[in-house]
């Protein structure tokens, strides 16, 4: 399995060339990179890894304002029945329904659905800075609307209307967690020596992948601090029968990402298992957030250990009974064959 | 026996073709003037229904389908669609939520309420429906409605309505005589929500109606629109089709005395773009397309369109962009956005 930052290295080359086309068109719905190309042609080196920390610093300052004129695309990708031609290019394979895939492969990441184009993103992110007041709702929208300089009536941008802030909060603090550990403020090491460890050739005498889990989660959920009084809204939504596929792909990606970002890089029969364990003990422990008097979220902390060590004890009873199986179903068989049985 | 004629036919046709080139003359220094002319002579003709008129006729011909069926429109709508219509739009003001809550209204604003715009609203039916939900639910009394319509008997009908509503003779109702695809008499960027429900299919050109619109609207404001448009299963669309075309005509003779109206209204139903063509125009005039950009009801019998005017200056993007450039994983999935 390929390393992070040379996965997402391979992805980008594929696709600068039409995204930096589609970049150009005016109202166009550019690729997922383009934003990574678009931010970076400033800076030259900033593109040939868009991904590691430090070019992404350096585009976050650089940003020119005649980029983010609105019709300039942001972190979008067109689908590929809305801009055939600018996908085909965009990636090496095109099957003909590329967002129904059976499979899971990190060499060929599924493409993101989940698209916001820049007016959009202006009015979520303005809105993010009302959710503790106005919680997940239609007023924090409007609000945020109104700050990024548009109408009321410019939320119906937002089709999905709260169900998106919800997305986008959750999606932006997965974003910030993945950064937070690519510029090191988490583990104390950068995403190079990171990458270095997983691949072998660094000492790797950090804490285990368990370990680094249970740091993530908690380091999640202590973003979650502002918003712990109006989270039952979001929880409203998610639990919406339309809302609960996304909702559970939103949880999926962060348990990948937490997974990927602890260094877990084995692809075996347990893969499934390790994402929704993760996901069970966040989603149980974001609940258990919102009850939590304490300011450090001390008691969280704790819940979410017991839930560690409710996982290790179930890991445990689990293969103990299938090692017991396996021996006896052994024996069993051997014992057969010893007696001549044709098995 | 038969090959002699037929010979002669295809000799016939070949010297046609010698003497009469099929392109008309042009050189390459008048090739601008040559497809000028071509698409002029394109332009002249627009549908009405199945049947092609002159573009200058259309107006008055449609005209005359709606002054004939004003009277009756709302037992025919009711008939015709078996009542789903009033769901329809009750679903289309809903989502739309005009009006601001009075506590959610910032002190300083200095304009309050929305300014609605709602064309081809004649007997105002959504017009209505957007006052009571503005009042009622937002409890905004400041929201206002400008009802216009090219059609007087239309007019007339809202009109004769409005009277039973509480917004009679107030500055929150207004109505206006005018043609969709110019209307010099409302500024350039003063309207926060433009409306147009079952009425773009009879506008003779709606490409004009839309970047009039955009005109109109303010930076941010939403075009809204509700179409009959294309059914997408088929199974579903034969039984629709033989509703509509077997149907409806016979209904409008039998209730309105009136077979031609309604059979110009199935036809023009049919001649309707599809939601995907019609995404393209409303993108084609400068909106922005919220998600996927309709939203189809009934399996497709009617959509609502949005758009939005994007604004003008620089979108105010958070500083920590990248967090926004990584939100974008690979790994979600979810139903068609964009």
């Amino acid at each position: 399995m390929a390393s992070l930052p040379r996965l997402y290295r391979a992805r980008t080359s594929l696709s600068a060339i039409p995204s930096l086309r589609a970049s150009h068109q005016p109202g166009a719905v550019a690729s997922y990179h383009a934003p990574a190309n678009s931010t970076s042609t400033s800076t030259s080196t900033a593109r040939s890894s868009p991904i590691s920390s430090s070019s992404l610093i350096s585009n976050s300052t650089t940003i020119s304002q005649a980029q983010l004129r609105t019709p300039t695309p942001l972190c979008i990708r067109a689908r590929a029945r809305a801009r055939p031609d600018s996908h085909a290019q965009c990636r090496i394979q095109t099957p003909l329904h590329p967002w129904i895939r059976t499979y899971h492969s990190s060499l060929h990441p599924r493409p993101p659905t989940h698209e916001y184009n820049n007016s959009q993103v202006a009015i979520l992110s303005a809105s993010l800075a009302h959710i503790p007041t106005e919680g997940f709702t239609r007023a924090a929208l409007t609000a945020g609307a109104r700050d990024a300089g548009f109408l009321d009536v410019s939320v119906q941008l937002l089709p999905r209307g709260e169900f998106d802030l919800v997305l986008f909060w959750l999606a932006s603090r997965r974003g910030l967690l993945r950064a937070k550990v690519e510029d090191g403020c988490v583990f104390g090491e950068t995403a190079a020596t990171a990458a270095g460890d997983r691949t072998g050739t660094g000492s790797g005498s950090g804490p285990s992948v368990d370990e680094k889990v249970r740091i993530l989660i908690m380091e999640r959920l202590r973003m979650n601090k502002d918003v712990k009084g109006v989270w039952q809204d979001a929880l409203a939504q998610m639990s919406l029968l339309g809302n609960i596929p996304l909702a559970f792909s939103e949880l999926h990606a962060l348990s990948n990402d937490i997974l990927n970002l602890a260094g877990d890089t084995a692809v075996d029969s347990t893969w499934y298992a390790r994402r929704m364990a993760i996901g069970a003990i966040y989603a149980s422990a974001e609940m258990a957030m919102t009850r939590d008097p304490t300011p450090d979220m001390v008691e969280t902390e704790a819940f979410v250990k017991r839930r560690f060590e409710d996982k290790q004890a179930l890991k445990d009873k689990v293969e103990g009974v299938g090692s017991w199986v396996g021996f006896w179903g052994n024996t069993v068989v051997g014992v057969g064959r010893s007696w001549g049985l044709k098995i | 026996m038969s090959a002699r004629p037929a010979w002669r036919a295809l000799h016939h046709s070949a010297k046609r073709r010698v003497v009469q080139p099929t392109s008309p003359y042009r050189c390459f220094s008048c090739t601008r003037q040559a497809s000028d002319q071509a698409k002029s002579d394109q332009q002249r003709m627009t549908h009405f229904g199945f049947t092609n008129v002159p573009e200058s006729e259309k107006e008055s011909r449609v005209g005359a389908v709606f002054s004939s069926v004003a009277s009756s429109y709302d037992n025919m709508n009711d008939l015709m669609s078996l009542g789903i219509h009033r769901l329809w739009k009750d679903h289309f003001v809903r989502s739309l939520n005009p009006g601001t809550p009075v506590a959610n209204r910032p002190a300083d604003a200095k304009d309050q309420g929305w300014n609605i715009l709602d064309i081809a609203g004649g007997t105002g039916d959504i017009a209505f429906r957007m006052l009571d939900h503005a009042t009622n639910i937002n409890h905004d009394m400041q929201t206002r409605v400008t009802i216009s319509d090219i059609n007087a008997e239309m007019l007339a009908e809202g009109r004769k309505r409005s009277t039973a509503t509480p917004y009679y003779n107030t500055s929150r109702l207004s109505f206006v005589q005018a043609n969709a695809q110019d209307m010099p008499h409302i500024p350039s960027n003063s309207v926060d929500l433009y409306t147009v429900v079952f009425g773009i299919r009879n506008f003779t050109d709606k490409q004009a109606a839309l970047n009039e619109a955009f005109r109109v609207l303010k930076p941010g404001g939403v075009f809204a629109c509700m179409e009959f448009s294309k059914v997408e299963n088929p199974v579903f669309d034969a039984v629709y089709k033989r509703w509509n075309f077997g149907a409806i005509p016979l209904i409008g003779q039998i209730v309105a005395g009136d077979r031609d109206s309604y059979q110009y209204l199935v036809e023009s139903i049919e001649r309707f773009p599809s939601q995907e063509e019609f995404r393209g125009m409303i993108q084609k005039a400068g909106f922005e397309i919220p998600g996927k950009g309709y939203e189809n009801l009934t399996g497709g019998i009617a959509a609502i369109h949005k758009g939005i005017k994007p604004i003008s200056r620089p979108l105010n993007l958070p500083s920590n962009l990248r967090v926004v450039l990584l939100i974008s994983s690979p790994y979600i999935e979810g139903d068609e956005l964009i």
